[in-house]
């Protein structure tokens, strides 16, 4: 995992006192809150429904069990006991005061941690696979490469006041559980002619009002080359990008409306000025970076497989864990492990401070100290030997965190919604608690299968809603609360956004419909095997249609 | 960077143009008493004068002159306002070198009775100072001759860093720069090679000497001509710095810009820059910021004007659309209308990173003070700001400054440790 050496410790810091001085002269009335405002939010400082809101980033989503201990430390001591991991693989804590944010931020210094470009318009945190460095399926651990691209970003001084936000995913598996296609810019691991390992560049994608798949700007850009072709592409961003209209300033727009073809050449002139340039990555620093992130020292246990049959039978519960908790590791005997934030009726991707704790320990006892943070609101263990599977269960079900639904369809993606943030138009909460609890028998959520539901309290899609298989999207009509539901949407390599079929719904009634949804696949489904996402791309929208609104 | 068109479309004829460049293309490689002598003897002669300040780099420019012509005239500019020593060492100079014809010019006593009854106005308009002392009376004497002879030399400023042998001015008349090729280290050998005496202030820490008021001591590796208008951003005067070798009017409206509203070199100056005014006449713009629109509309126009022009670069103006005529500006100000739009950080490090323009580039507008650091990093070194705490904080230097930094930009040498790290590490490993 990746250490801070000096000169990152002394930058942090820096920043750190530099942001303190804002705050102090924020709360002296030196500066003004529309002076104020694109500094906090270049230090992750929100101003909420409620109070201030502070995000921390966890560079693609890798945690030490020591920083974890550091969150709930922050939790319990500055906010209300809990924190919210986010889709974006950061943390939210939603009820720091002014104040106490400069000493938030010593105290994540303290742990190599910062909030450093988690909201504003600049290079956000960088993301990236929760499984990376660890999935069976991968070509290469992408996180060297976020690693680079988090220091190249990090007060980058030509691009902190862009049009827009903007946003980079990376993978290195070539099945896409980052959603690169859906960021500003998706990076994707690429193995040229040569069998050289380098990167197709996806530029413009996008959620929010006007969702967009990214398309492919570069089909291979070898990794020294990276960083001179990520300043290329933010450089015509920075100049052409639109500013005349909030909405339309990301560079989804500027691609949309200007053409690939006319992005790409001026990529391309850009890029020709650059490339060779000082921003030439030396494989000597690659390889440095990498140590990093060396695998740990993975022992040979003996046990390679478990007897997921047989378990099931022996302990249900542990049976459905097994099959929907663990992920397919690159190292046999291994395996990663979901820890779903997602109980039945809880708020998605709510963790307490005993939660963060007992999560820590048992990262440190059992997966060589390295947790993630999912996109999906999850957390994962990377690297658990099997033969400690059963262990690592017992600790995590103590703790409350061994509910087996991941990518079932109550693990679903959850903004926070009217409850907390100032943007929404309803509720977005409660709804996923509704569903969660409607579905919360397991053997109906084995029968259902794999099913992501994403809910967004509003356009702003926070909650990924377009690529949802299912999509809750809220909005306001005539004062009331209304939700859209939209079908088919798929935020992984096969990209699609997903189908408004028809009117809102009121909140009461968004069970049920989604319900009628689900009924209506399970009868038309070929089989058991085919899941729902697959079942709508071959039927289309009809059935669908006439579940949610009859046939009329 | 080559000027874009040596031949500007009015003034000189091409033919004499194009001479101008045969010239230097002939005399490239020539040393400095050969291109003098080339001068005074082949293409200018009994035309040809100099003009010398006797400040603290003259002398070997004046050796040169004894070597090839003792009899050449030597026009010494006597504003009234020098250091005792200096007359001293026109003396001294006089009788080594054995040069028989210095002449002195001495300002107008009409205007110095009308302009600067009480000897002060160097304080107040150093620009009107200058011109009735120096730029007046030299015109005088030179519109007499085809040509005359300057000590500048390259290195001395960055404006000069393309000073050819041989200039043509925008009146036809040819200027000569023998010791344009001269590095500082040059100077001294020659100074040592014949034992040439230096000013008397040069070894109390004066490595450019002008008149009494308006010079002072630079500090070990400053520029050397730091010292001269100390505070002001008076680098040049229209003589050196004209774009076609024209002795420039004194600006017109030396007056209204007195408000101290530049910030530069860690200090606020007067600014001698004026803003752009709709609707001006290209030919009469001076001192002003050029939008770069209008500039591309007119720009034969604005090649053709002999005045120092500026360029202005608004957002969303394309650079590119002016590399080819960088030369031609001897300051670029990036205009930033609102604090978010972040377009002139882009346009600023293409300035300087890829057109290598070595000149001011100011930014100009909303700027908080904590984009001041960015700023600096993307080759702005110098501010017009309203902001108020951004002023204070430039003022006094005070930025919650991150020093360090992840990601090179391309020009400025920032500190070791200011770096990626394996940009650093090679240089700890070193
Ligand atoms: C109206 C303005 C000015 C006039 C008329 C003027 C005129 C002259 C003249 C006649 C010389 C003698 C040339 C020689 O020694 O070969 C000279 C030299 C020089 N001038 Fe100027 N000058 C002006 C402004 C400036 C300014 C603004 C600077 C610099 C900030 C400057 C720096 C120099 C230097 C460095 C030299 C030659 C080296 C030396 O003697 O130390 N001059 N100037
Ligand atoms: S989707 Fe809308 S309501 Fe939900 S968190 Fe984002 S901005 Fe807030
Ligand atoms: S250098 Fe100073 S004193 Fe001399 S003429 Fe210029 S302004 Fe006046």
């Amino acid at each position: 995992m990746y250490r801070y050496d000096e000169f990152d410790a002394a930058f942090v810091s820096e920043r750190v006192a530099q942001f303190s001085d804002q705050v102090r002269r924020r709360i002296s009335g030196e500066l003004t809150e529309d002076q104020f405002r694109p500094l906090r939010l270049m230090n992750g400082l929100y101003l909420q429904l409620h109070a201030y809101m502070l995000r921390v980033a966890v560079p693609y989503g890798t945690l030490s069990s020591r920083q974890m201990r550091m969150l709930a430390h922050i939790a319990r001591k500055y906010d209300r006991g809990y924190g919210h991991f986010t889709t974006r693989q950061n943390i939210q804590f939603n009820w720091p005061k002014l104040r106490d944010v400069p000493e938030i931020l010593a105290d994540l210094a303290s742990v190599e941690m910062h909030a450093i470009q988690t909201s504003g318009n600049c290079i956000r945190n960088v993301t990236t696979d929760q499984f990376a460095g660890a999935a069976a399926d991968e070509i290469i651990d992408p996180r060297p490469i976020a690693e680079i691209i988090r220091q190249w970003s990090s007060l980058h001084p030509e691009f902190t006041f862009l049009p827009r936000k903007f946003k980079i995913a990376i993978t290195g598996s070539p099945n896409d559980r980052a959603a690169v296609k859906f960021h500003d810019i998706g990076l994707m691991a690429q193995t040229n002619g040569a069998g050289q390992v380098g990167w197709a560049v996806y530029v413009g994608g996008g959620l929010g009002r006007t969702p967009m798949i990214g398309k492919q700007i570069n089909g291979f850009v070898p990794h020294e080359h990276l960083l001179a072709y990520l300043e290329s592409i933010l450089r015509v961003y920075n100049r052409y990008g639109r500013r005349d209209n909030k909405y339309k300033a990301r560079i989804k727009i500027l691609v949309h409306e200007e053409g690939l073809e006319t992005i790409k050449a001026q990529v391309e002139e850009e890029f020709s000025h650059v490339r060779g340039g000082i921003l030439t990555l030396p494989q000597t620093e690659l390889d440095r970076i990498d140590a990093y992130f060396s695998p740990p020292a993975f022992i040979d246990s003996g046990v390679v497989s478990i007897d997921v049959e047989r378990e099931k039978i022996l302990d249900p519960a542990f049976g459905r864990f097994l099959v929907n908790n663990t992920f397919s590791h690159a190292r046999q005997g291994y395996t990663s492990v979901t820890v779903s934030l997602k109980p039945i009726g809880g708020a998605p991707g709510d963790a307490t401070a005993e939660q963060m704790d007992a999560v820590a320990d048992i990262a440190e006892r059992f997966s060589f100290d390295e947790l993630r943070v999912s996109h999906e609101q999850n957390l994962v263990l990377p690297h658990v030997a099997l033969s400690e599977l059963r262990a690592v269960y017992q600790a995590l079900a103590e703790a409350g965190l061994a509910e087996a639904n991941a990518g079932e369809i109550t693990d679903t993606i959850t903004c926070p919604g009217l409850d907390f943030c100032a943007l929404a138009n309803a509720r977005s909460i409660p709804i996923a608690q509704d569903i969660s609890r409607r579905f919360a028998d397991p053997e109906r959520q084995r029968e259902i299968g794999k099913l992501k539901i994403k809910i967004s309290g509003c356009i702003n899609a926070c909650g990924h809603h377009h690529v949802g298989h299912i999509g809750i999207l809220g909005v306001e009509k005539k004062g009331t609360e209304l939700y859209q539901i939209t079908v088919g949407g798929d935020g992984t390599e096969d990209a699609a956004v997903g189908k408004i079929l028809g009117p809102g719904f009121v909140a009461d009634e968004v069970p049920d419909a989604i319900e009628r949804l689900v009924d209506a696949y399970i009868a038309q489904r070929e089989s058991a095997e085919e899941p729902f996402i697959a079942a709508y791309r071959r039927l289309g929208d009809a059935p669908f249609k006439e579940a949610l609104y009859g046939n009329g | 960077m080559a000027m874009a068109d040596p031949v500007p479309s009015q003034g000189p004829d091409k033919l004499r143009a194009l001479g101008i460049v045969a010239l230097n293309g002939m005399f490239d490689e020539m040393d400095a008493e050969g291109v003098l002598r080339q001068a005074a003897e082949d293409i200018l002669p009994a035309d040809l004068a100099l003009v010398s300040s006797f400040g603290a780099d003259s002398a070997v420019l004046l050796h040169i002159v004894s070597r090839v012509d003792p009899s050449l005239p030597v026009y010494f500019l006597e504003t009234g306002k020098h250091f005792a020593e200096t007359l001293e060492y026109v003396e001294q100079l006089k009788a080594e070198l054995g040069l028989t014809n210095v002449i002195a010019v001495v300002p107008d006593p009409a205007d110095l009775a009308r302009f600067d009854p009480t000897g002060e106005l160097w304080e107040t308009d150093p620009d009107s100072c200058c011109h009735i002392r120096k730029t007046e009376p030299l015109e005088k004497v030179l519109s007499g001759y085809g040509g005359w002879v300057t000590g500048r030399k390259r290195f001395q400023t960055a404006e000069r860093g393309v000073l050819p042998h041989f200039e043509l001015t925008s009146d036809n008349r040819i200027k000569v720069n023998p010791l344009a090729y001269y590095t500082h280290d040059d100077i001294e050998a020659y100074k040592h090679r014949y034992g040439l005496p230096d000013h008397p202030l040069y070894h109390q820490g004066y490595k450019s000497i002008g008149c009494a008021p308006c010079t002072s001591a630079v500090a070990e590796g400053e520029d050397p001509r730091a010292g001269r208008w100390r505070g002001l951003d008076k680098r040049e005067c229209g003589i050196h710095f004209d774009f076609n070798g024209q002795i420039a009017p004194t600006r017109k409206q030396a007056g209204k810009t007195k408000e101290m509203r530049l910030f530069k070199n860690g200090g606020f100056m007067a600014d001698p820059w004026t803003d752009w005014v709709e609707a001006l006449d290209p030919a009469e713009a001076s001192y002003t910021h050029v939008p770069l629109d209008v500039f591309v509309a007119h720009r034969e126009a604005f090649i053709a004007s002999p005045h120092p022009l500026g360029l202005r670069v608004d957002p969303g103006h394309r650079v590119e659309d002016v590399e080819a005529d960088m030369a031609r500006f001897s300051s670029v100000a990036i205009s930033f209308p609102a604090f978010g739009d972040g377009r002139g950080f882009s346009s600023a490090r293409l300035v300087r990173e890829r057109f290598g323009f070595q000149g001011e580039v100011r930014a100009v507008g909303d700027i908080l003070a904590d984009q001041v650091p960015f700023l600096r990093r993307c080759g702005i070194d110098a501010f017009v700001v309203a902001n108020p705490a951004t002023r204070q904080a430039l003022e006094n230097d005070a930025f919650a400054e991150v020093s360090l930094y992840y990601q090179p930009v391309g020009t400025r040498a920032e500190v070791p440790v200011g770096t990626r790290p394996f940009l650093r590490r090679a240089l700890a490993d070193a």
